[in-house]
C-alpha cells in the first residue's frame, strides 16, 4: 500500500487553546509546539489542565477555541494513528491474554492483525514476558501489567509519544525501562511529550519544559533558557559564623543548611549583591559565595506561587 | 519508520477502525461461556422435550388424531384444523352408515349451537364400553373440542387460548433478544470503563466509529444467537405439533419473520444507544444494570397490555404503544402475530417513529459517550448530558 509520509510536519502545534467544562476554564489560551525528536516537559500542580490539554491534543476532547495541528492537520483519525498514548489511568481487559490485548490495539493503530501479534510477540519477549504469552492479563502481577502497558504505546511506532504521569506507580525496574524507552524514542527521532510530578525524572530527561498553572502558561522554554531565567534566585555560601535564620537577612527568603554551606533563597526582587553587601556588613567571614543554579523543584514551586 | 506510523485516508480508516472493532467484539462475545450458554439452551430444550416425549409419550400417545363423523345441525360453519379428519355428513347418511358399520359413532352439533353448546354422541354399540373405546371416546371429544373453537374463531385455525399464549411468549423471547443483545453493548462498555481501557481506546478510535463498531458487532452476535433459536424452533416445529395436537396449524409466514427482524435490528439499535450511554455514564456496573432496568420497564409495557391488543388492535391505546419509541417493538411484533393482514399504515408510521428515535439516540448516544466516558468512578451532572447531546458537531 503506497502510503504518504509527512516527515517535515511538526508533530503538535498549539495556539491560544481554551476549554471550559461548565463554569470552570481547564486551559485558558495555552500555546507550544513539540519538535520531532525531543521530550516536551509537561508541568503543573494537580488540576492544572495537563490531562485535558493532551486529550485535545489526541481528539479525545475538543477545544472550545484555539487551532491544534498534529503533523500538520486537525486531530483526527489519520492523525491517532501516528501517537502513541500512555494515560495515567491505564489497565488491561482483564480475561483476554496480553498477546491477544496487544494485537487489538496495534490493529486499531493501523497495523495488520499479522504485523501486530508479530510486533507483540517480539516485544513481549525482549521485555522478559515471553511465557506469558498467553497468560490473562487477570493472571499477570502488576510489574507484567505496566510492560504490556508501555508496549501497546509503542507497538506501532509511533511518531509522537504522549505519556501522561508515565511514572506514577511504576517499580524501579519498570523506571529504567521506561526511562530507556523515552530516550530510544527520542534518539529516533520520535516526539515525546510527558507529564510528570517528579522534578528528578522532567530535569534528566526533558530537552524543553512547559509548565501550565490554572490552564495557563507559566513557564516555557528549555531547561538552561528557564534556569537563566531564575538563576538569581539562590546564593550558596561557605563561611564562618553565617545566619541561619532567614529574619537575620533583609534579602532572604528562606535559608537552608547544606553539606556544610547555607543556601539562602533570595526575597524577589533581591539580588546577590544585596546578599553579599549583608554579609559583609555583618563583618562574617565567607570563604565561597556562588550564585545557585535553581532546581527543577526550586522553579516549580516559585513560578506557581508567583502565577 | 515502518508503513504503521504513516497516516491512512480517513474514510478508509473509519471503515476499517469499524470493521476491527466490530469483528472483535463479535469474537470476544460468541466465545463466552455465557453466550454460548445462553444460544445452547433453546435448543437443548427443544432437543430434550423431544427425547422426553419419544420416552414417556409412547403408552399415552394416543397415536393420530382420531377421525370424526360429525353431522352439523347449526350456522357455525365447521373448520377443521391441519392434520385433522373431520367427515361432515347429514344426519341421514351419518345414521345408514352407523347401520352399515361403515362407523361406529358420530355427533351432531344442535342447530342452536354455540348458544345450546350439547353435542350428542350417537352410537350403534349396545353393550357397555371397554377400556379402549372409552379411551377412543375420550380422544374423540378432545378433538372434537378443538374442531368446534378453531370453527367459532374464523380466520384463526388455533383455539384463542393457546394462540394467546404463543404470541405472549414470543414477544417475550423477541424483547429478550433485544434486551440481551443490548446488554452486551452495556457490558462491553462498562467493562472497558471499570478496566481503565477506554482511554487507549478513544486515543486510537474516535467515539463515532467505536459505539459504530460496537453496535455491529455486538448486534451481530446478539443476531447469531437469534438466528440459532428461530433456525431451531423452526426446525423443531414439525415435531412439536405432532406431539402437541393442539399446536397444528401454527406457522410462521417469511413476512412475519422478515418484518420481526427489522423491528429486532431497530429495537436493538434504540435500546442499544441507550444502554451503550447508560454503560459510558454510569460510575459501575451495579449502577448501569440499574438504569437500565429502568428502561426494560418500557418495552415490556405492551405485555401487560396484552389484553388490549387481542380485545381491539384498532383501539387507541394499541396504536399508542406501536407508536411510541421505545415500546413499538413489541407491540408491533404481538400487532402482526395478531392481526391477519399487517397493519401496513400502522407499521410504516411505527418503523418511522423507530428508526428516527434509534438515529437520533445513536447521536447522543456517541456525544455522551465523548463527554462522559472519561469520568471514572463519578456520575456527570444532568446538565452535562443534556449540553453533550446538544452540543454542535
Amino acid at each position: 500500500m503506497a502510503l504518504q509520509h509527512q516527515p517535515a510536519a511538526q508533530p503538535v502545534l498549539v495556539e491560544d487553546v481554551s476549554k471550559r467544562f461548565g463554569r470552570m476554564e481547564v486551559v485558558s489560551g495555552l500555546s507550544f509546539e513539540v519538535r520531532a525528536g525531543e521530550v516536551l516537559g509537561f508541568l503543573g500542580p494537580n488540576g492544572a489542565g495537563k490531562t485535558t490539554m493532551m486529550r485535545m491534543v489526541l481528539d479525545i476532547i475538543r477545544p472550545d477555541s484555539g487551532r491544534i495541528e498534529v503533523f500538520g492537520g486537525r486531530p483526527g483519525l489519520a492523525q491517532q494513528q501516528r501517537v502513541g498514548y500512555l494515560p495515567e489511568e491505564r489497565g488491561l481487559y482483564r480475561d483476554v491474554t496480553a498477546l491477544d490485548t496487544l494485537t487489538y490495539f496495534g490493529s486499531l493503530k493501523g497495523l495488520s492483525g499479522g504485523d501486530a501479534r508479530r510486533r507483540a510477540v517480539e516485544l513481549l519477549r525482549d521485555l522478559g514476558l515471553g511465557d506469558s504469552l498467553h497468560k490473562k492479563a487477570g493472571e499477570l502481577s502488576r510489574g507484567m501489567h505496566q510492560k504490556v502497558q508501555v508496549i501497546a504505546t509503542v507497538l506501532h511506532q509511533p511518531d509522537l509519544l504522549i505519556l501522561d504521569e508515565p511514572f506514577q506507580g511504576l517499580d524501579p525496574v519498570n523506571a529504567q525501562l521506561l526511562r530507556d524507552l523515552v530516550v530510544s524514542q527520542r534518539d529516533r527521532g520520535a516526539a515525546v511529550v510527558m507529564s510528570t510530578h517528579d522534578m528528578n525524572e522532567a530535569q534528566a530527561l526533558c530537552d524543553r519544559l512547559l509548565l501550565i498553572d490554572h490552564g495557563r502558561r507559566v513557564l516555557y522554554g528549555s531547561l538552561a533558557e528557564i534556569r537563566r531565567g531564575y538563576a538569581s534566585g539562590a546564593v550558596e555560601v561557605v563561611g564562618e559564623a553565617l545566619p541561619t535564620e532567614p529574619g537575620q537577612l533583609r534579602s532572604v527568603a528562606a535559608a537552608s543548611a547544606l553539606d556544610g554551606m547555607m543556601r539562602y533563597t533570595l526575597r524577589d526582587g533581591a539580588s546577590a549583591g544585596d546578599l553579599f553587601r549583608e554579609l559583609a556588613g555583618a563583618g562574617v567571614s565567607v570563604s565561597r559565595f556562588e550564585v545557585a543554579a535553581p532546581t527543577l523543584n526550586e522553579i516549580f514551586i516559585r513560578a506557581v506561587a508567583r502565577a | 519508520m515502518t508503513a504503521a506510523s504513516q497516516p491512512e485516508q480517513p474514510r478508509r480508516s473509519f471503515l476499517r477502525l469499524l470493521a476491527v472493532v466490530a469483528r472483535r467484539d463479535y469474537l470476544r462475545t460468541v466465545r463466552r461461556r455465557g453466550f454460548i450458554f445462553g444460544t445452547a439452551m433453546l435448543p437443548a430444550a427443544m432437543i430434550g422435550f423431544t427425547v422426553l416425549s419419544t420416552l414417556f409419550a409412547p403408552a399415552m400417545q394416543p397415536g393420530p388424531p382420531p377421525s370424526l363423523s360429525v353431522v352439523n345441525e347449526s350456522a357455525v360453519a365447521i373448520r377443521a384444523p391441519a392434520g385433522m379428519q373431520v367427515a361432515l355428513l347429514d344426519r341421514a347418511a351419518a345414521e345408514a352408515a352407523l347401520g352399515r358399520g361403515d362407523i361406529t359413532e358420530f355427533y351432531v352439533i344442535p342447530a342452536g349451537y354455540p348458544a345450546d353448546p350439547q353435542v350428542a354422541r350417537v352410537s350403534g354399540a349396545s353393550s357397555p364400553p371397554g377400556i379402549d373405546q372409552l379411551q377412543r371416546h375420550v380422544a374423540q371429544e378432545q378433538a372434537l373440542a378443538v374442531v368446534l373453537r378453531a370453527s367459532l374463531v374464523a380466520g384463526s385455525s388455533l383455539p384463542p387460548s393457546v394462540g394467546e399464549r404463543l404470541i405472549h411468549l414470543f414477544t417475550i423471547l423477541f424483547v429478550l433478544s433485544i434486551f440481551i443483545t443490548s446488554g452486551y453493548l452495556l457490558q462491553s462498555v462498562t467493562e472497558e470503563k471499570e478496566n481503565r481501557v477506554v482511554e487507549i481506546l478513544l486515543s486510537s478510535v474516535p467515539p463515532g466509529p467505536l459505539m459504530a463498531g460496537k453496535v455491529l458487532g455486538l448486534g451481530a452476535a446478539g443476531l447469531t444467537q437469534v438466528a440459532i433459536w428461530v433456525a431451531t424452533a423452526l426446525a423443531a416445529l414439525p415435531l412439536v405439533v405432532e406431539r402437541v395436537p393442539a399446536l397444528s396449524g401454527v406457522s410462521v409466514s417469511p413476512t412475519l419473520l422478515l418484518l420481526s427482524f427489522l423491528f429486532f435490528v431497530l429495537g436493538y439499535l434504540a435500546y442499544g444507544a441507550i444502554f451503550a450511554a447508560i454503560g459510558a455514564i454510569a460510575p459501575g456496573t451495579r449502577e448501569a444494570q440499574q438504569y437500565s432496568g429502568f428502561f426494560g420497564f418500557f418495552a415490556v409495557i405492551p405485555l401487560i397490555f396484552a389484553g388490549a391488543f387481542f380485545a381491539d388492535p384498532g383501539s387507541p391505546l394499541v396504536v399508542a404503544l406501536a407508536l411510541i419509541p421505545l415500546t413499538a417493538p413489541a407491540a408491533m411484533l404481538q400487532l402482526l402475530a395478531i392481526a391477519p393482514e399487517p397493519p401496513w399504515l400502522l407499521m410504516a408510521a411505527s418503523l418511522v417513529s423507530l428508526g428516527t428515535f434509534a438515529l437520533l439516540a445513536t447521536i447522543g448516544a456517541a456525544r455522551i459517550f465523548r463527554a462522559t466516558l472519561l469520568l471514572y468512578g463519578s456520575r456527570p451532572s444532568i446538565s452535562r448530558i443534556i449540553s453533550a447531546v446538544t452540543a454542535r458537531g
